[in-house]
């Protein structure tokens, strides 16, 4: 706890000293800007930080359900050396193209929907998503140990029997961490996305006008700030969740 | 574990609750305005605002128009010729009023109706049909009214979306700041000499690099001045660039990109303040000469509530001519 003091304290400090080499607002005053934005409407586009908040999440939870809706089967099925033999080249080429890098395509697929803006989003989320969770989760599920699935095979356990009683269980812990990965790297491709595209809300899109307008570098650190928070906060919550799993892989096993 | 789900239970709390607290309210999207009359045909937005030719085009092809710029605010100034301080000299200033006060009379002499015409056809690529409806409403002026330009800033600070005052930036009194904003002695000395010799040109000047706004046919005196080889006779190189609104015109006079250029007075005026970037406006372009489209179904400004209104973007003359709309009809923005 003392050390969180001091780190915060370093953190404070060292704004200040940016503040008086007159780079960045007073601390005090971006605080009491976040404060403010988060009850009270903002005069250019006339909403809350927290209805900003409000259209990033929902874009994001609408992405991620889609990403994780194929990652966790998908993944799962990767124990099979087969499929995973069929599928991991693949994956491996397209894993490493950035979430924006969709963003041209996913206009043109989308352009005759109802809502392209919107579903473009939705898309380079779930892109954002899909790759890192599904990595986790087939990492998790291929590292089974062998011992295991022996010892049921000896006692005449079926392929399905092994997926279901043995990996699945064994792997839970990993699709928590997938999932916490995926809506970590969802998170900030919305945001991006949402700088580029006019989506009339979200809180890339607060940022940017905010910078347009002009004249309002507290506010753009507010906005800042609550992407921090909101992106903290869904990281904790899953990370405790996956504390309550002991089996849970430890790092360097 | 219990202190985060509290924190994360109250953040989600507080987002419902703000979310569901919806009034009254219109939602401003930001769209380039030659895409606007597609998105209202399918259904996207249901009004926008924008510069001529938008809403003759849109007219045309059985839009509805429900308030024009001159009804939303009569005579009001529009878009201006201004200059980066320290960019461009005083001879380059005097050859750039010069020839677009000789395009502005061309534009607004009787005799060359044809010829604008066309020449407004070829600056927009709209049809003479078109056009011809454009300018009939968009009154070419040479030089802003003060008074009135003024209101600009009186309306964005009441607003709060001046962030600054003028004090900050260094000036004793609104005032003062005003004086060196609209700098008329360049306009008065320019006209005064055509005055004593209807011939007269400046000397010549080395290059300009001028800014202005796609398909804006505000900017018609720009493209007359060009064809009519006005500043041709002032100027050695004239590198002309194409920006999408006059925000984009002030991001790139901050970036040093532009010597003079021609945008509109909100966002000259606006960010002027916000950003302290450095121009003083030399003469006047037009007055009036917007319109608000809407969908069959919006009669009054109040039919508007809980709609979709695109604009060219935030901080431009359009936001601001239609923040005016919402405020008389007691609409908010969101």
């Amino acid at each position: 706890m003392k050390q969180k003091i001091y780190s915060a304290l370093l953190f404070v400090f060292l704004w200040y000293l940016l503040y008086f080499l007159n780079v960045l607002p007073a601390f005090h005053v971006v605080v009491v800007t976040f404060l403010m934005l988060v009850v009270k409407a903002e005069p250019v586009l006339g909403k809350t930080l927290l209805q900003h908040a409000a259209s990033s999440l929902l874009r994001v939870l609408a992405g991620a359900i889609v990403a994780f809706s194929i990652s966790i089967p998908l993944g799962i099925l990767m124990w099979f050396s087969r499929i995973y033999n069929l599928l991991h080249p693949a994956i491996e080429v397209l894993r490493p193209i950035p979430p924006l890098a969709w963003i041209p395509l996913s206009y043109i697929l989308f352009a005759s929907f109802p809502n392209p803006t919107v579903f473009a989003q939705i898309f380079i989320v779930a892109v954002g998503a899909f790759f890192p969770s599904f990595v986790t989760i087939s990492d998790y599920v291929r590292g089974v140990p062998q011992e295991f699935i022996e010892l049921a095979k000896v006692f005449g356990a079926k392929s399905f029997d092994l997926l279901t009683k043995i990996v699945l269980p064994y792997s839970l812990p990993g699709i928590i961490t997938g999932v916490r990965v995926g809506l970590g790297v969802g998170w900030m491709s919305i945001i991006a996305a949402e700088m580029i595209a006019t989506s009339g809300s979200g809180l890339g899109y607060f940022i940017l006008v905010m910078y347009e307008v002009g004249g309002r570098m507290p506010e753009i650190i507010a906005g800042m700030a609550m992407i921090g928070l909101i992106g903290y906060s869904m990281n904790t919550l899953l990370f405790k969740l996956e504390e309550r799993f002991p089996w849970r892989l430890k790092s360097g096993t | 574990m219990r202190k985060s789900t509290v924190i994360f239970l109250f953040l989600a709390v507080a987002i419902f609750i703000s979310g569901c607290a919806e009034e009254e309210s219109v939602k401003l999207v930001k769209l380039s305005p030659p895409d606007m009359l597609e998105q209202i045909k399918i259904g996207k937005i249901d009004a926008f605002i924008a510069w001529e030719p938008f809403p003759s085009k849109a007219a045309k092809s059985g839009q509805k128009i429900l308030m024009s710029s001159g009804d939303i605010w009569k005579n009001h100034p529009c878009c201006v010729v201004a200059y980066k301080v320290g960019k461009a000299d005083e001879k380059m200033l005097e050859a750039l009023v010069w020839a677009h006060v000789k395009a502005t009379r061309f534009i607004n002499d009787e005799k060359n109706w044809d010829k604008v015409v066309s020449y407004a056809s070829q600056f927009t690529g709209l049809d003479e049909e078109t056009v011809k409806m454009a300018l009939r409403n968009i009154k070419y002026v040479e030089y802003p009214d003060e008074k009135e330009f003024r209101h600009y800033y009186e309306f964005l600070k009441e607003a709060a979306i001046l962030k600054k005052s003028v004090k900050e930036l260094g000036y004793e009194s609104e005032d003062e700041f005003f004086e060196k904003f609209l700098r008329r002695d360049i306009y008065e000395r320019v006209v005064t000499k055509l005055e004593e010799n209807p011939n007269y040109v400046p000397e010549k000047a080395g290059k300009i690099r001028l800014g202005y706004i796609t398909a804006d046919l505000h900017h018609l005196a720009l493209y007359v001045a060009l064809k009519e080889g006005y500043l041709d006779r002032v100027f050695e190189d004239v590198d002309l660039k194409q920006y999408p609104n006059g925000v984009a015109i002030m991001e790139a006079f901050k970036l040093g990109e532009l010597d003079a250029a021609y945008l509109g007075g909100a966002p000259a005026t606006l960010k002027r303040i916000n950003d302290e970037i450095e121009i003083s406006i030399i003469a006047g372009v037009n007055n009036e000469g917007s319109a608000l489209v809407v969908k069959k179904e919006i009669n009054s400004p109040k039919d508007l509530a809980g709609k979709t209104v695109a604009i060219p973007g935030f901080g431009t003359v359009q936001d601001f001519l239609m923040r005016k709309v919402l405020k008389e009809g007691g609409l908010k923005v969101s």
